[in-house]
């Protein structure tokens, strides 16, 4: 087994850091967070040097690359203190040559070019969050026209990204175990109301609850096979997981790295508190927690290249990544003390950033869900 | 257009470890490219526009050279290809046989201009360029801190000390350019992974008649002695301390 990185690996990641030390250090991204401002030159120059076009195939200007390569890079951007979980340029682009039209495909793959993700995505409902089925937004037919009525909650983007992909019931199903369809979305089309919800952290990006009233839409906004809409996402999900995993253990190792530094430097009783085993104890786990959190996503992302399922594996690789980088990033605070509480250090913007993570692309207790059913299966008989 | 440009590959400085006798370790220093020789390769690409053509060439022992992370990593930043003179005997080459490895391989490839950095990232001697255009026979001009093409000519300017010197220099010719004549771009995820199919040529010193005998030996080369930090802290800008540290400081530059 073979865990060294092609140099073609090491000459991009060498790329991702020169640029972000020269052009966007945590300054910027401490100013964005203050300021609840989408990162719109980072994600210009990304798109612009072809980071954040990895996975994109050539034919819409992209970069081809493998699913590898492509989390090594988020991870090293997180770990630079970037906002890697807003590069899903790839994965949107990915979906639509599933799914969708040629027209959708291009409107996304265009936007890609721009670095900005053609879509967010609108799934959950106030009352529909892990159980779907209780998703009540629907699209019914009339007069050759399909109209759009619901709400959905905590949307992704839904500001700063250029359309929208919605998942309704369809209100008359011609099979009511496939009863729910993707529609693309103008979010300027009549009807379409949006209103900021206000979280704690991933202040780089807007979240959104957003209301329709009778939108009207036609048959060439349908996004893949009607009735087909949840099906179609749970591919989605699965890469949605191995991205959330990659900027997790990505935050952590910012944390990680400041922690340590800072362990080096502070004194406390005549010497440095990295001296005293109880700062020490956490270091070693942390960092066992940052190799393990690695490998996983390496192995996962591996196994995608491979062409073998996900299924199980992206819900248990999220579900180590989201909560293994949370222990991490506090465990980092702790070290830091009083100072990483504070605005001035970028370790309490991780630590708002990071908790997220065991809920967004399904919580903690769904992926056990998700993965427990999958290993008993395995033993059955 | 053909440009040719030079380019030396170095230790990594930060991978170098200081021996107690002064003596500097780079057995486990990784290979870069030198910082300035990045200014060299940015003005290349953007003089040669869409018609020119840029070819890097580089000498050295094949420690640093037979690396094909290094060669990519120079080819991902512009050049079409690559031209090495690889050889052992250029061990410690002293600027003189670089210089006339260089020029060997530059009258086997051809060019129009050639272009070098200020300095090489290890030594900074800033003789090769200089030597070069002087083996090569051409006009040959160091300091350039922005060159044109104007009717077939180069036209440079050197920032002097008290003055922009602007020269009109017929073509063939070699420029050494400074460090702040442009920013290098870094290198696009495209140009990265396209760089591995551009092509290398290699040249041994006996295939282009290289004489490696030097007019100067290489003696050694040590780091200058640490010294403990003194720890002596002033608390604050008052006109008493400021007098103080500065009595301080005259002692320490006395002593």
């Amino acid at each position: 087994m073979d865990f060294s990185l092609t140099e073609e690996q090491e000459l991009l990641l060498s790329s991702v850091r020169e640029m972000m030390e020269r052009d966007f250090t945590d300054d910027y991204f401490r100013k964005c967070d203050e300021e609840h401002r989408f990162p719109v030159e980072f994600m210009t120059a990304m798109a612009e040097n072809g980071i954040s076009l990895l996975g994109v195939p050539e034919e819409y200007d992209g970069v081809p690359a493998d699913m590898l390569t492509q989390m090594l890079v988020i991870e090293e951007i997180a770990a630079m203190g970037g906002t890697g979980y807003l590069l899903t340029n790839a994965l949107c682009v990915h979906n639509m040559l599933a799914w969708g039209s040629p027209e959708q495909l291009a409107k996304t793959a265009e936007s890609a070019q721009k670095g900005i993700p053609g879509y967010s995505l609108l799934f959950t409902e106030p009352q529909a969050g892990s159980d779907n089925n209780l998703l009540a937004t629907t699209a019914i037919r009339k007069n050759g026209k399909i109209y759009l009525n619901g709400q959905k909650t905590f949307i992704t983007g839904a500001r700063d990204f250029p359309y929208m992909l919605v998942l309704a019931r369809d209100a008359e199903p011609k099979d009511p175990k496939r009863c729910f369809t993707m529609w693309w979305v103008d979010p300027n089309a009549h009807g379409v109301k949006i209103q900021d919800l206000h979280k704690i952290g991933w202040h780089q990006i807007s979240n959104c609850e957003v209301y329709f009233d009778n939108v009207e839409l036609d048959e060439k906004d349908m996004v893949g096979q009607e009735g087909y809409g949840f099906i179609h996402l749970m591919k989605n999900f699965e890469i949605e997981r191995l991205v959330i995993a990659a900027y997790s253990c990505g935050m952590a190792r910012c944390a990680f790295g400041d922690a340590v530094r800072y362990a080096n430097q502070r004194r406390q009783f005549g010497k440095s508190i990295g001296q005293y085993q109880m700062i020490q104890e956490k270091l070693v786990d942390m960092d066992i927690k940052l190799e393990n959190m690695h490998n996983y996503i390496c192995k996962t992302a591996w196994q995608y290249d491979a062409d073998q399922s996900l299924r199980l594996s992206s819900a248990l690789c999220k579900r180590y990544c989201a909560r293994a980088a949370g222990e991490v990033i506090d465990a980092a605070m702790q070290i830091m003390g009083g100072v990483g509480y504070t605005e001035d250090v970028r370790i309490s913007r991780l630590w708002r950033d990071i908790r997220i993570t065991r809920m967004a692309g399904g919580t903690d207790e769904i992926m056990v869900y998700i993965a427990a059913r999958q290993i008993l299966k395995q033993y059955e008989n | 257009m053909k440009i040719l440009v030079c380019c030396k590959i170095v230790p990594e400085e930060q991978d170098i470890v200081i021996q107690k006798d002064g003596q500097l370790d780079i057995s486990r220093s990784a290979a870069k490219i030198s910082q300035y020789d990045l200014n060299a390769i940015e003005c290349a690409t953007r003089l040669a526009g869409a018609d020119g053509e840029v070819v890097a060439l580089s000498a050295g022992p094949r420690k640093w050279l037979d690396n094909t992370k290094i060669r990519k990593d120079i080819l991902s930043r512009g050049p079409a290809s690559l031209h090495l003179v690889m050889d052992d005997a250029l061990e410690g080459a002293m600027p003189d046989t670089t210089a006339s490895a260089l020029a060997l391989a530059a009258r086997r490839i051809g060019f129009d201009l050639i272009l070098c950095g200020e300095g090489s990232g290890d030594l900074y001697a800033q003789q090769v360029g200089l030597l070069l255009g002087e083996d090569l026979n051409v006009p040959n001009i160091n300091a350039v801190s922005s060159v044109t093409i104007e009717n077939g000519n180069v036209v440079v300017e050197r920032s002097l000390e008290r003055e922009i010197e602007v020269l009109e220099l017929p073509l063939p010719a070699v420029l050494c350019v400074t460090s702040d004549i442009n920013v290098p771009k870094i290198p696009t995820m495209k140009a990265i992974l396209g760089a591995g199919k551009k092509p290398v040529e290699v040249f041994s010193c006996a295939e282009l008649g290289v004489k490696t005998e030097s007019l100067s030996d290489y003696v050694s080369i040590v780091a200058p002695e640490g010294r403990e930090r003194m720890n002596k802290i002033f608390e604050s800008d008052s006109d008493e301390n400021i007098a103080s540290f500065i009595e301080l400081v005259r002692k320490v530059v006395q002593a």
